[in-house]
């Protein structure tokens, strides 16, 4: 239920400030990644146009040269025909070439700066505060982020070299009349075709800057309504709101296709005005070749060459129409990506605790962003190096926030955090879209075969995987699509186990699994546990029952801490869920 | 009672015929007389696009007229005129330039508004559709999926329908017009045309063949790599307890470089085919230019039908060289919209496609009524039976006095939770009769009876927005008071205090297992006329103490209702009234 309403028809529309800003970054990695082949697509496509225009121009002066020259045939025979026919075929290979190579060149200078921008993007996520962003909205974020990606791929195949080659065009166009017939027509030129080219799209982006924001909101809401209406299916049935849900997804695309009207409108108009413009240039060099003629200046063949390289001089420019949209996606993608592509601040490591420990806080506070209440409130433990600790407690009570604390995920506001380096198994079993082998190497790059088939026969998962095709080239899909759900967490204690860290911090290890697999599953996990230290965030009896000692958290504190053997550790035992 | 028009909602046929069906049972849906979102939504506006598609290649033909006045005025500065005598011939083409770009303008607006209100009727047939889809139907299409294809995937249509039909129309006719102008004056550079022009789409065809299926290659690869880094980010909390960032930004970057080579390879070859249009068209332009240059200078005497061309006449054959193939230049441009386009079709029909219904759900606003005593509940022979075949129970009979509370318990897999959603109606049975309250379920009462129903589901689905419209669900009928006590009942006021009416996130990230349950008991509190609670493992993954809260919340919430508990908790099932054990099928 989105409370967000699409914004009325008739607003005053604010003055829009283009934010370019926020293309530095973007325009600076496309730069330090690859800018030969950059520099190179431009200049390509600069050689393109400049070849259609002098194609084009070069044809007109010779048809009108000839014609004149057909007159007499004395004249006819003198006039070398073989120079300028040459030149014409000539320049009709160098531009089906140059455009070639121009294609082969712009893509191949995306697709590596894409490829660099995907590095950054997942660098830039994966600092500590954003990490913690994108897993409170991940659905939402990363739509955006192919969204994003894919638009600023645009920026360079459909704003930039169109925009530098239409430069191009309009120089070249405004020094060739120059050289005819002096700097004044070719500045009148030239200048016509940089205000009209660069001008309207210019306008174009301006005027389209609001509704493609507009329109990206309206996308979003099109996609949440949608999942809402399949998703929550059956409280919407059970509501009786079923109906109203297909009306909100028909007004979310009603509010779409308002600001795809209002873009075709922007493009509409820009193609309008090119081509009134265009006409008018025309009409204008059709008189300019006309007077210089008439004064004398130049000959009916050089007027057909300023008359069709005039002509050939727009083509490039109709390119800048859809330049002119995509630059406001773009503007809008670099925005939202700006942050990301920043440089990160390391995370903080948590210090060394003195020898003997393996955790120490001391009157530690946290606080999640906008939160009202502390999540972990004064807390002060100690760990001894090879203790067992059960952190339980209901949901919300700061478990995770302790977990995350130890391992230096999150930052305490006050108090100290003193910890030996950590590996976690994350309450959320997460597998990729890779083969086994790697999947398992993410713990341990260096690991060969025999360590990895080692890590699996400890975890219980030998024997599966070998009866699995390709064994540990086996390729898992999606969230680890083709495993249940107790091969996925063994798979996950596996990969814990490549790890060679004093402390293992199980974040909720046996959620979600049927009692004989959990209880494979901690087998294993006491058994190589050996002298490591253990601390478990659970509210399982089975698994706090792995340790000797717990923290019963509450509100953020810790509110008893019975050992084993005392009356209050099996009371809060028996407290936990029994399966 | 208004019923939205829908495509008609068939019902599967119970297998083997057993006789007349019942008074009551869940019948097919009454056919409607005008079913309009039926009919195909590529026919939507076709009048209006044809025409827009008209008008811009009778703009197309425009440059006909200025490129006659250019070559008339240079012809004339040849002859000695002055720049007076041009006049004329300028402002015509100004004129002409500026009807064209109205002309353009107009057609191309008429397209999009066309292709627009297509996609629109798309998006409401499949929106439709996906409604009244039981959300039993095991191959109802999932969410992500769904909106995936609703959202961007159906974008492809419109410049499908507003650019590629638009530009095939100028393909078809302008290269026809302007061969049709040169022949009269000169059959040689018509020729030359001619020649020129079906080796086009002949070429195009022999590198296209590989040239598609390589683009469509590497638009799947381009889709896998999205798919690489958003895989990434999605277990970004498992790479980081790895430590494995720097590990995956180097794969992530080696994968990527490995995409580039790879699709660079299958580009070099797709591009071939507009290179040899590119080609056809400069050399086209290139020996009508030849020919032209040396026809006036006499060397080449033929080509025309007698007599020379005048200077004037040459160059407007050169002039509407380049145009003859602009149309086949634009149409190969925007080739792969039509891929995408027929794509997006194929997606969303599939969605449209009707599966297992779900009874009343295209009812809109069941009337508001007083609440009504409790009812009972009576299932009589029920069965179902689903897509694959499986049966989970058989003539199933159960009756639940008014008030009573029943607890269904069994292991999973005896179908517990399916009988529920009978019950509830949301989906149709196969044989047999559901009555609530002595209305028997169907189609027409399904929405009704529903109203007095309350669904608290193991798993609810949190909507995108605040705490409060998640408990309201936008049901005008709900004020904010009873909203407000509705929070203080499921105790979620306090454990959400500080941060009311701010956002649930996606999937309800922020919310607890506990507190989704809660929210859930919220939603059935609110409404007054719930008169027949519906619980589906309300305590499945909660801990022993938010469970027995629940279970306290779950009997409060149930008084002087009827209620019906699917389980398999034997300490929630033994707080009930009754309980009643289903057996696993063999």
């Amino acid at each position: 239920m989105t409370p967000r309403q699409s914004p009325p028809a008739a607003t005053a529309r604010p003055r829009v400030h283009l934010p370019w800003a926020a293309l530095k970054p973007v325009l600076a990695l496309f730069l330090a990644e690859r800018w030969p082949a950059l520099a190179g697509g431009a200049l390509l496509a600069a050689l393109t146009v400049l070849a259609g225009m002098t194609l084009l121009s070069l044809s007109g002066w010779f048809i009108a040269a000839t014609a004149i020259a057909g007159f007499s045939a004395g004249t006819a025979l003198a006039f070398d025909v073989f120079g300028p026919a040459a030149a014409i075929r000539f320049l009709a290979l160098a531009r089906t070439g140059a455009r070639y190579g121009e294609r082969l060149v712009t893509h191949e200078a995306t697709l590596g700066v894409l490829a660099g921008l995907r590095e950054q993007l997942f660098r830039g996520w994966a600092a500590p505060g954003a990490a913690r962003a994108l897993l409170a909205r991940p659905a939402r974020v990363l739509f955006r982020l192919t969204e994003d990606i894919d638009a600023l791929g645009q920026l360079y195949l459909r704003v930039l070299v169109p925009a530098g080659a239409a430069v191009v065009a309009a120089l070249a166009a405004g020094i060739a009349l120059a050289c005819v017939t002096g700097p004044l027509a070719g500045a009148a030129l030239g200048g016509g075709l940089l205000l009209l080219g660069l001008g309207l799209p210019y306008a174009g982006a301006r005027a389209a800057y609001a509704a493609n924001r507009r329109r990206i909101h309206a996308m979003e809401a099109l996609r949440a309504r949608t999942i809402d209406l399949v998703a929550g299916q059956t409280e919407l049935a059970m509501a009786g709101r079923l109906p109203a849900q297909r009306r909100r997804l028909i007004a979310a695309d009603a509010a779409l296709a308002q600001a795809d009207h209002a873009l075709n409108r922007t493009e509409t108009l820009v193609g309008a005005g090119f081509g009134i413009g265009g006409a008018a240039l025309l009409a204008g060099a059709l008189l300019l070749a006309g007077w210089l003629a008439q004064s004398g200046e130049i000959g009916a063949p050089v007027a057909a060459a300023v008359v069709l390289g005039t002509l050939a001089a727009l083509e490039p420019f109709a390119a800048l129409r859809r330049g002119a949209l995509e630059l406001g996606r773009t503007l809008l993608a670099s925005r939202r990506l700006a942050p990301r592509l920043a440089p990160q601040p390391a995370g903080v490591m948590p210090l060394a605790p003195p020898a003997g420990l393996a955790v120490r806080l001391s009157r530690v506070d946290f606080r999640h962003a906008d939160a009202a209440r502390p999540a972990v409130d004064d807390v002060s433990v100690v760990i001894e190096a090879g203790a067992r600790v059960a952190v339980v407690g209901a949901s919300g009570a700061g478990k995770s926030s302790l977990m995350a604390l130890i391992a230096g995920e999150a930052v305490p506001g006050e108090g100290t955090v003193e910890a030996v380096a950590a590996s976690t198994l994350t309450q959320r079993t997460e597998l990729f879209q890779d083969s086994l082998r790697d999947n398992l190497r993410l713990a341990a790059p260096a690991a060969d075969d025999a360590a990895l088939w080692a890590a699996l026969a400890a975890a219980g998962l030998a024997d599966d995987v070998r009866a699995m095709p390709g064994g540990l080239d086996a390729r898992l899909g999606e969230g680890g699509l083709g495993l249940s759900g107790g091969q996925a967490r063994r798979l996950a204690v596996a990969r814990l186990l490549l790890r060679d860290t004093a402390l293992w911090l199980l974040d909720e290890p046996t959620e979600g699994l049927d009692a004989q697999t959990a209880e494979g599953v901690l087998s294993s996990l006491a058994e190589r546990a050996g002298g490591r230290t253990l601390v478990v965030a659970t509210h399982i009896r089975r698994e706090a029952a792995l340790c000797d000692r717990l923290l019963v958290m509450a509100q953020g504190r810790v509110i008893a801490r019975p050992v084993r053997g005392e009356p209050g550790f099996d009371a809060a035992l028996a407290g936990l869920r029994p399966d | 009672m208004v019923v939205e028009t829908a495509p008609a909602v068939r019902r599967p046929r119970p297998k083997g015929g057993e006789g007349v069906a019942p008074h009551g049972r869940l019948r097919p849906a009454p056919a409607r007389a005008s079913e309009p979102e039926a009919s195909d939504p590529r026919a939507i506006g076709k009048r209006q696009a044809s025409i827009g598609a008209a008008l811009q290649a009778a703009g197309a033909l425009l440059f006909i007229g200025q490129a006659a006045l250019i070559a008339y005025g240079i012809d004339a500065i040849a002859a000695g005129a002055g720049v007076a005598a041009l006049l004329l011939p300028a402002g015509i083409v100004l004129a002409l330039g500026v009807l064209r770009a109205g002309l353009e303008a107009a057609g191309g607006r008429l397209c999009h508004h066309a292709a627009r209100a297509a996609l629109t009727a798309l998006r409401g047939r499949v929106g439709l559709a996906l409604a009244v889809r039981s959300p039993l139907d095991r191959e109802r299409p999932a969410a992500g999926l769904a909106a995936s294809a609703i959202a961007e995937q159906a974008e492809a249509v419109v410049p499908y329908l507003s650019r590629f039909r638009p530009a095939r129309m100028r393909a078809t006719f302008v290269p026809l017009v302007i061969f049709a102008v040169v022949l009269p004056l000169s059959w040689a550079a018509a020729l030359v045309l001619l020649v020129a022009l079906p080796l086009i789409p002949l070429f195009m065809a022999l590198i296209g063949m590989r040239a598609q299926a390589a683009s469509e290659a590497q638009l799947a690869q381009m889709g896998d790599m999205n798919g690489f880094l958003l895989d990434r980010l999605r277990g970004l909390s498992t790479i980081r307890a790895l430590d494995a960032v720097d590990l995956t930004a180097a794969r992530l970057r080696a994968s990527a470089e490995d995409l580039r080579a790879r699709t660079m390879a299958v580009l070099r070859i797709a591009f071939l085919s507009s290179a040899v249009l590119e080609l056809f068209s400069a050399l086209g332009v290139a020996m009508v230019a030849v020919y032209v240059g040396f026809h006036l200078l006499g060397t080449m005497e033929f080509g025309t039908w007698g007599g020379r061309l005048s200077l004037g006449e040459g160059l407007f054959i050169l002039m509407l060289a380049p145009a003859f193939f602009e149309p086949m230049r634009d149409l190969s441009a925007v080739w792969h919209d039509r891929a995408a386009g027929e794509a997006a079709f194929a997606t969303l029909d599939r969605l449209s496609m009707p599966g297992l219904p779900l009874p009343g759900a295209d009812v809109v606003g069941p009337e508001p009524r007083a609440a009504a005593p409790a009812p009972g509940v009576e299932l009589r022979a029920v069965s179902f039976r689903h897509a694959g075949g499986t049966a989970p129970f058989d003539a199933f009979s159960l009756a639940v006095r008014p008030g009573e509370r029943v607890a269904l318990l069994g292991p999973s897999g005896t179908g517990k939770s399916t009988l529920l959603a009978l019950v509830a109606g949301l989906a149709p049975v196969a044989a047999g009769e559901v009555r609530i309250g002595g209305v028997a379920l169907a189609p027409e009462t399904a929405a009704d009876l529903r109203a007095g129903m309350a669904w608290i589901g193991q798993r609810p689905h949190f909507f995108a927005g605040s705490l409060r419209a998640n408990v309201a669900l936008g049901r005008p009928e709900i004020s904010a008071e009873a909203v407000d006590e509705a929070l203080t009942f499921s105790v979620l006021g306090g454990v959400t205090a500080g941060r009311h009416g701010i956002g649930v996130g996606e999937d309800g990230a922020g919310l607890s297992g506990g507190e989704a349950l809660r929210l859930a008991v919220a939603r059935a509190a609110v409404d007054p006329r719930v008169q027949l609670v519906l619980a589906d493992e309300p305590t499945a993954h909660l801990d022993a103490a938010t469970a027995a809260e629940m279970t306290e919340a779950l009997l409060t919430l149930a008084s002087g209702r009827t209620l019906i508990v699917a389980t398999h908790d034997p300490v929630l099932a033994a707080r009930m009234d009754r309980i009643v054990r289903l057996e696993a099928r063999a």
